[in-house]
């Protein structure tokens, strides 16, 4: 059989080298061009025990979510291994250790568990790795040869990749790693003789493989990032250990505060002094900024928060995703308090948007929330990312000599936003306060000057539009159906648009990395065109639902996805082709 | 500002006998006729002459409560920020340009109250950042509460059958958080203030000035006259560079000292910082 797209998860306990082992199967992939996306799914407890999975879907073309079910299941730890089952597509297959069945009863084997539709091969695992290199460890790259035969996946992309993994540990692993997989490979084509081929493209070009949160860290400071302040938080941690890394060799800075409330407040001290600076957190990090959020719209700082969400709300689900962010991203402050929400899809967008984010953050002198998650940030995903080094769009807006002699900090302009100098320049100085305040930024409470400020600040948001980056209309121009979606889900939804379309439904659909301020004639002129709106999201409430329906008068079908892993696009089809019928009624 | 404010304004600084008027804005502190902040405003203005700091360099970043509008009475930069969050804020001013002169104004409800999360950090990183603390023992602003400084059975708004939470002591938290540069006054020492405040300027390193500063609308109970009943000077011999002794001082009570209790001179946040940035180019070059 010829395959041109597989799914592959491995689980395991700790110690089963579940993440090398969809790393070797993930960078060899995307190094002989194959676009891939790995997904890995781990428990909230650091216990030697815990159960951990990795998933990795690679194919010829690109692939946009983790699709719907497995191919392959290799089970390196027997009973965890047993739900993962259901999982596994018709005709799929599970790779199980053959080698020590004493260790467990019978009705508790993985083996035991395997249904007639799905193929079992028993490979001794244990016994192999141990012939390989003295030891248990290694059971993961005998499966690996195993798979390669099973799936006939080309010998030496495995082997380059073990090669480049292992070689700065020495020639000798290296040698038994190169071992334990033959071993593998030659034991499975001599006990399960078969006739597959996974179809590759020779010509195809070596592709990078990053996350979210790498693309994040690397497109901000790609940008102009000079200072960050974080607390460490699942799931956004990974992006302040990188800028901690990086930053000091671009002469910025990383520093670890006490908690989320100092890190905000760090940043807008940096960006006081004219630098560029993030905080990135989960949910109940965005919580406790909420209060410094609000004194940045206030008093007109510019910051830029990443909110890689999590399952809320309080500590919710750390290791779980949900799009459960949004309205305290929108709402979440005391007062008429307008801020810059947007959230990018993939780790493309990860990297240009965050670049978006700064140039908004500083022309508009305002906070930018950046709401990725979970799933998107830890997600290893293929990508063509063009890096964008240097880049700054946008810079605040300096005063001219005349408006420094009676400098005002607040000064009223037409698109609002007023020319500012930082500590350190010459010129003039001033104070500035979470206070309501006049144009000097002197604290001032008369009703007049309170409504004038106001209006100046929801003024920048209206002169925003012109800057935004641009919605794109996907699909058929001519569908009924529409569809409007945000953030991570959009790669399941844009799938399932495409199943749809296979069984003869068409869909439009309105991509828009900006929340809030919205194109908004964009948005009208697509709902306009629709006979009927479906909205996804992965929240309980349908918050992002509820933000179209009162800005655009809609009245969409929500289908509210609850916190779960990937999105499946076949029930995302399913949903459609069930709004399709009603339509068509 | 209504002329009776004006006044009232106008009074304070008198009594204040803040005499060098090149610091000030043009606006006018907002503080009531007596209140030990003068005293403390006054220290900084003549710091700040005297150490001929540049206003472009000069940022004053305070949190909420009288002592919060502090930026707003000086030439320089000021961050009037929220409620307690002065001190991480200023971190980020300092890390990100160390040339600035950061001065952190704040209370103690701010400072070791709704703040009091911040202050060991602040400390510890070691940035050359001033803290003066304007220690009244009440909330002022509120109009007569209990701070986290006040004694215990302190009859106020808020307890009325008499406080029963036992006070903090600024000078003891700094010194055990490991502060570079601690040192109380006292509002009506004048020129000890303002010496203390140059001194604390000049120190490389987190510098906290424990400003023993009444209030006197709302506290009957800490007053310039109760104050002045305990406080003391060190004996004469005493050097400042034993922290343990620094902390058996801080906590005495009677007397209460006044003076610098202790200075420590080690590398500064950004030290480190300029040397992580050294190294990084020796091994990118090498």
């Amino acid at each position: 059989m010829n395959y041109k797209e597989l799914t592959v998860r491995f689980c395991g306990i700790a110690g089963d080298g579940i993440v090398s082992s969809s790393r070797i199967i993930s960078g060899a992939c995307a190094d002989a061009g194959l676009h891939v996306m790995v997904n890995d799914i781990y428990s909230a407890e650091i216990r030697g025990l815990g159960k951990s999975t990795s998933t990795i879907r690679f194919s010829g073309s690109k692939v946009y979510s983790m699709g719907d079910g497995i191919n392959a299941l290799v089970g390196l730890a027997q009973q965890e291994s047993i739900d993962e089952i259901e999982d596994i597509r018709e005709g799929g297959s599970v790779i199980y250790d053959s080698s020590s069945p004493a260790d467990i009863p019978e009705t508790e084997s993985l083996a035991s568990h395997i249904p007639p539709e799905v193929n079992g091969y028993g490979i001794p695992l244990k016994t192999l790795a141990n012939q390989a290199s003295g030891s248990n460890r290694g059971r993961n790259i005998v499966s690996m040869g195993a798979l390669c035969h099973l799936y006939g996946l080309p010998k030496t992309i495995f082997i380059n990749q073990i090669e480049k993994i292992f070689k700065r540990k020495g020639d000798k692993v290296v040698e038994s790693n190169l071992t334990a997989f033959e071993l593998g490979y030659e034991y499975c084509q001599n006990q399960y003789p078969l006739n597959n081929l996974f179809v590759m493209d020779k010509k195809a070009k070596p592709l990078q493989i990053i996350s979210g949160n790498e693309a994040v860290a690397h497109g901000a400071m790609d940008c102009g990032l000079k200072f960050f302040a974080g607390y460490p938080i699942t799931p956004a941690t990974k992006i302040m250990e990188i800028t901690a890394k990086e930053l000091p060799k671009l002469n910025g800075w990383t520093i670890q505060v006490e908690d989320e409330i100092a890190a905000i407040g760090a940043v807008l001290g940096a960006s006081f002094t004219g630098t560029r600076a993030m905080t990135a957190t989960a949910g109940p990090g965005l919580s406790l900024m909420s209060e410094l959020i609000n004194l940045s719209v206030m008093a007109e700082i510019s910051a830029v928060i990443v909110n890689v969400q999590r399952g809320g709300p309080a500590t919710g689900l750390p290791t779980k995703v949900e799009q459960g962010d949004l309205n305290i991203s929108l709402y979440g402050g005391a007062g008429d308090s307008p801020r810059v929400v947007m959230a990018p899809t993939c780790s493309k967008d990860c990297y240009t948007s965050i670049q978006a984010a700064f140039d908004l953050a500083e022309k508009y002198q305002t906070p930018v929330i950046f709401l990725s998650d979970l799933f998107l940030g830890q997600r290893l995903e293929t990508d063509d990312i063009k890096r964008n080094i240097n880049y700054k769009k946008s810079t605040r807006i300096k005063p001219t000599r005349q408006q420094l002699k009676n400098y005002q900090r607040y000064a009223l302009t037409e698109d609002g936003v007023s020319p500012l100098i930082v500590p350190g320049e010459d010129g003039a100085f001033y104070s500035i306060t979470g206070l309501a305040h006049n144009t000097a930024g002197n604290p001032n409470f008369e009703s007049e000057v309170h409504l004038t400020m106001t209006q100046k600040r929801f003024r920048k948001f209206k002169s925003m539009v012109k800057d935004l980056p641009p919605v794109e209309i996907i699909g058929d121009a001519d569908a009924d159906i529409g569809i409007a979606c945000w953030g991570s889900t959009y790669g399941a939804i844009f799938e399932g648009m495409q199943i749809a379309r296979h069984n003869g439904v068409k869909t439009k659909m309105i991509k828009s990395i900006m929340i809030y301020p919205q194109d908004e004639e964009s948005f009208k002129t697509f709902f306009a065109s629709c006979k009927k709106i479906i909205v996804f999201e992965m929240n309980f409430q349908g918050q992002y639902a509820a933000l179209l329906k009162s800005t655009y008068n809609i009245k969409p079908v929500e289908v509210h996805i609850p916190s779960v892993d990937p999105v499946s696009p076949a029930k995302i089809a399913a949903k459609i082709m069930e709004v399709n019928h009603e339509l068509t009624q | 500002m209504n002329s009776l404010n004006k006044r009232a304004v106008l009074e304070g600084l008198e009594r204040a006998k803040i005499k060098n008027k090149s610091k000030w804005r043009d606006i006018l502190p907002t503080w009531c006729p007596g209140c030990g902040h003068f005293t403390a405003l006054n220290g900084l203005y003549e710091a700040a002459l005297d150490l001929k700091i540049p206003e472009k360099n000069f940022v004053v970043v305070s949190g909420i409560g009288c002592s919060g509008r502090f930026p707003f009475f000086i030439k320089g930069f000021g961050f009037h920020a929220l409620h307690g969050r002065a001190l991480p804020i200023a971190t980020g001013i300092k890390i990100a340009n160390p040339e600035l002169t950061v001065i952190v104004v704040g209370g103690d409800g701010d400072g070791v109250g709704i703040g009091g999360g911040h202050f060991p950090h602040a400390v510890r990183n070691n940035l050359d950042i001033t803290y003066i603390l304007l220690d009244n023992s009440i909330y002022g602003l509120t109009k007569g509460q209990v701070s986290p400084t006040s004694p215990v059975g302190m009859i106020s708004g808020t307890t009325p059958y008499g406080n029963i939470a036992r006070p903090i002591n600024p000078t003891t938290l700094a010194l055990a958080y490991g502060a570079t540069f601690v040192a109380r006054v006292f509002s009506r020492e004048r020129q000890d203030v303002s010496d203390l405040i140059k001194q604390a300027l000049q120190h490389k390193g987190f510098s906290l000035i424990h400003d023993l500063s009444p209030c006197v609308e709302f506290n009957r109970l800490i007053t310039y006259k109760s104050w002045n009943q305990v406080v003391g000077k060190f004996p004469e011999d005493y050097k400042a560079d034993n922290r343990t002794l620094a902390l058996q001082y801080a906590e005495s009570k009677e007397p209460v000292y006044l003076g610098l209790f202790l200075k420590e001179n080690i590398p500064t946040f950004n030290d480190h910082v300029k040397q992580i940035f050294k190294k990084i180019d020796s091994t990118e070059k090498s």
